[in-house]
C-alpha cells in the first residue's frame, strides 16, 4: 500500500473534510526511550487532533506490524503511545506508522526511520554532594539511575550569589573539582546527563538535578527562589556543618580587619600627636633635642652696653675686682700683630699676672 | 532337484564397509571445508575488551566521528530514495559484534578505489576501516587488508584524478558507502555499551 509523503498531508487533509483538519504537528512522530525503561511516541496534543489515530510500529528484521498495545490520552483522544522495555530493542532501525481515521476515511501518516539507541533520555542525577578539600578546592560527587554510567557524560552549571551569569562545565565522570571557593559567597550546582558519542548518537540531555548548596548564606536571602526547592534529598548533613564554620571563620577575619585597618593607624596617630605636644610644651626636651647655640653675650652687657665695646679704655679700668687669668671671658690666644699689637700682648701679660691691673695707655 | 542359490553372508564383508566410510567422511569433508570461514572468527582480540574500548574510546571513535560528519556534508537526495535497493544490508548481530565489525569494515575497504566517490572521503573511509580492523586483530577473507591499509596510511602524495559526481545520475556507490558507514557506528555503539560496565547505583 502506497504510503504518501508528508508534503501530501495537506492536499489529503482538504479533501477529507474538517474532521481530519486538526492533523498532527508537522514534526511528526517523536519517540523518546526514558532511561531505557520505557518508550513514549507522541504525535500531537488534545487541544489540536480530533481524529481517531491508532499507532503500528515495526522492527527492520522483524516483523509482523504490530499495534500499539498501549496509548496516551488526552480529552479522549489519543495522542501517543506507551512502549514497556520488552517491546524496546535498540541497535535495530525502527519504523512507525500513524493511522488517522474520520467517517470512514483513513490517511496513513509514516515517520522516518529511527535508531531507538539515539533517542536515549537519561534520568537527571541524584544524590549531589559536596567535599570540602585542601587548599580552598571544592569537590562536586554525584551518582546516575542511568544503568551505562560509562556511557553517560554531564554538565555541571553553577554561579555564586554574586555572579550574573551561570556557568557551565562539561565533564566526563562523575566527579567535579571547583579549584579556588570564596568563602564569603554562596554556591548553587546543578548537573545534568547525556548518552555520549561513545554510545549513542542523541542530543537529548536530562533535565536538571535537584540543586545542591555551599557558603554563606548570610547576604542571599531572595537570591532565587525556584532555586532552593525543599526537597527531601537535600543532603543536610553538608548543610549544618558548613556554615558554622565558616561563620566562626568570618568573625575572626572581621575582627582582625579592624585591629589592623583602624585600631592600630589611629593609635598611631595619637602617639604622635603626644610627642609633637610633649615636645612643643616641655622646654627641657626641646633643648636636649635642640641644644642651643653658646651665646656669653650675658657677661658682656656691660662691655657693650656700657661702654660700646671698648674693651681697653673703658671697660678694663671699670672692673674694681681682680680677676684671675681663668675667670676672663674671652680665651688668652695671641692677636693678630698690629702697629700697636705689642703693646696690646703686653697689655695683655698683664691682665693675666694675679696683681692688681692697671690700664696703659697704647 | 535343483541347489538352491547360496546363501547370503551375514554381514558385508570389511572391503565394502570401510569404502562406504571413506566415501561418507569424503562428502562431509568438503562441506565442512566450505562452512568452516563462515563460523570461524579471524580476529584475535575478542576477549580483550578493555584493551579495545581504550583503543576505541582514544582514538578510534574520533575517526568515526569525522567520517559521519563528511558523510553529513555529501548530501544526495537519492540515497533516500533507493535506500534499500541493491544495498548489501550488514546487521549487528547479538553477541556476534566482533564479527559485524569485522564484515562491515572489509566491505567498506571495496570503496577506496571507486572513482566516482569524493578522494578525501574513501581514504578517510578506508582509513576508519583499516583502523577497526587494526583494533580488533581482524583479517579479510580476500586479504584485500594490507594492499588497502598500506595505501591509506602511505603519505599522499600522489594527486590522482578525481571524477567530479555526475549531476544527473545517482551515484548508488555513495549512498551504500553512506550506509555502511552509519551501520559500522552504530554497530561500535552497540559494542561499546556491551563491555561498558554497569553503574554503581542504579536507582540512586
Amino acid at each position: 500500500m502506497a504510503v504518501p509523503g508528508a508534503s501530501l498531508v495537506p492536499i489529503l487533509l482538504l479533501g477529507l473534510g474538517t474532521c481530519l483538519a486538526a492533523s498532527p504537528s508537522p514534526k511528526g512522530v517523536e519517540c523518546i526511550l526514558f532511561n531505557e525503561e520505557y518508550m513514549t511516541c507522541t504525535w500531537g496534543s488534545g487541544q489540536t487532533l480530533t481524529a481517531n489515530y491508532s499507532l503500528y510500529y515495526w522492527y527492520e528484521n522483524k516483523l509482523p506490524v504490530v499495534e500499539c498495545q498501549q496509548y496516551l490520552w488526552d480529552r479522549s483522544v489519543r495522542i501517543g503511545c506507551r512502549f514497556e522495555q520488552s517491546e524496546i530493542i535498540q541497535f535495530q532501525a525502527f519504523y512507525v506508522r500513524v493511522n488517522a481515521s474520520c467517517n470512514g476515511q483513513t490517511l496513513e501518516i509514516p515517520s522516518n526511520r529511527m535508531e531507538l539507541q539515539n533517542l536515549v533520555k537519561p534520568e537527571a542525577p541524584v544524590n549531589l554532594t559536596i567535599h570540602n578539600m585542601s587548599g580552598n578546592q571544592l569537590q562536586l560527587t554525584w551518582s546516575s539511575p542511568y544503568p551505562k554510567e560509562q556511557c553517560l557524560e554531564h554538565v555541571v552549571k553553577y554561579k555564586s550569589n554574586k555572579d550574573t551569569s551561570w556557568t557551565n562545565q562539561e565533564v566526563k565522570g562523575v566527579i567535579f573539582s571547583f579549584p579556588s571557593v570564596d568563602y564569603e559567597k554562596y554556591y548553587t550546582f546543578y548537573v545534568r546527563s547525556k548518552i555520549n558519542n561513545y554510545c549513542g548518537n542523541t542530543q537529548l540531555w536530562s533535565e536538571w538535578s535537584v540543586p545542591v548548596f555551599w557558603g554563606n548564606n548570610s547576604t542571599s536571602k531572595g537570591s532565587s527562589g525556584p532555586e532552593r526547592p525543599r526537597s527531601p534529598r537535600r543532603p543536610r548533613s553538608v548543610l549544618t556543618v558548613s556554615p558554622r564554620l565558616v561563620a566562626g571563620v568570618a568573625e575572626e577575619q572581621l575582627q582582625w580587619f579592624w585591629i589592623h585597618t583602624v585600631l592600630i593607624p589611629i593609635a598611631s596617630c595619637l602617639l604622635l600627636l603626644v610627642l609633637v605636644v610633649l615636645l612643643v610644651r616641655m622646654e627641657r626636651v626641646w633643648v636636649i633635642i635642640m641644644p642651643r647655640i653658646p651665646n656669653p653675650s650675658k657677661n658682656f652687657d656691660d662691655l657693650f652696653i656700657t661702654h660700646n665695646g671698648d674693651f681697653q679704655v673703658r671697660w678694663l679700668p671699670w672692673l674694681t675686682t681682680p680677676l684671675s687669668w681663668w675667670q676672663l671671658p674671652t680665651p688668652l690666644t695671641p692677636l693678630c700683630p698690629s702697629r700697636n699689637g705689642s703693646e696690646s700682648l703686653k697689655m695683655l701679660w698683664r691682665v693675666s699676672s694675679p696683681t692688681t691691673v692697671k690700664a696703659s695707655a697704647t | 532337484m535343483t541347489a538352491g542359490p547360496p546363501p547370503l553372508p551375514a554381514t558385508p564383508p570389511p572391503r565394502t564397509m570401510s569404502h562406504a566410510f571413506f566415501r561418507s567422511i569424503f562428502r562431509v569433508l568438503p562441506l565442512l571445508l566450505v562452512l568452516s570461514p563462515v563460523n570461524s572468527s579471524s580476529c584475535t582480540m575478542g576477549n580483550k575488551t578493555t584493551e579495545i574500548r581504550v583503543k576505541y574510546e582514544n582514538i578510534l571513535s574520533h575517526d568515526i566521528e569525522e567520517l559521519v560528519n563528511m558523510s553529513a556534508e555529501y548530501r544526495d537526495r537519492c540515497c533516500k530514495n533507493k535506500r534499500h535497493e541493491h544495498n548489501k544490508v550488514f546487521f549487528c548481530n547479538d553477541t556476534q559484534e566482533i564479527g559485524s565489525l569485522q564484515s562491515m569494515a572489509c566491505n567498506m575497504l571495496r570503496f577506496f578505489n571507486k572513482q566516482k566517490i569524493n578522494k578525501e572521503f574513501r581514504r578517510k573511509a578506508a582509513l576508519v576501516s583499516c583502523g577497526t580492523l587494526q583494533v580488533l586483530q581482524c583479517k579479510c577473507e580476500r586479504h584485500k587488508k594490507e594492499k588497502v591499509c598500506t595505501q591509506v596510511n602511505a603519505p599522499n602524495n600522489e594527486d590522482t584524478e578525481t571524477v567530479e559526481q555526475p549531476k544527473k545520475k545517482c551515484n548508488q556507490e555513495f549512498c551504500e558507502l553512506k550506509e555502511n558507514i552509519s551501520s559500522l557506528r552504530s554497530c561500535w555503539n552497540k559494542f561499546e555499551k556491551i563491555i561498558s560496565r554497569d553503574g554503581i547505583n542504579r536507582n540512586g
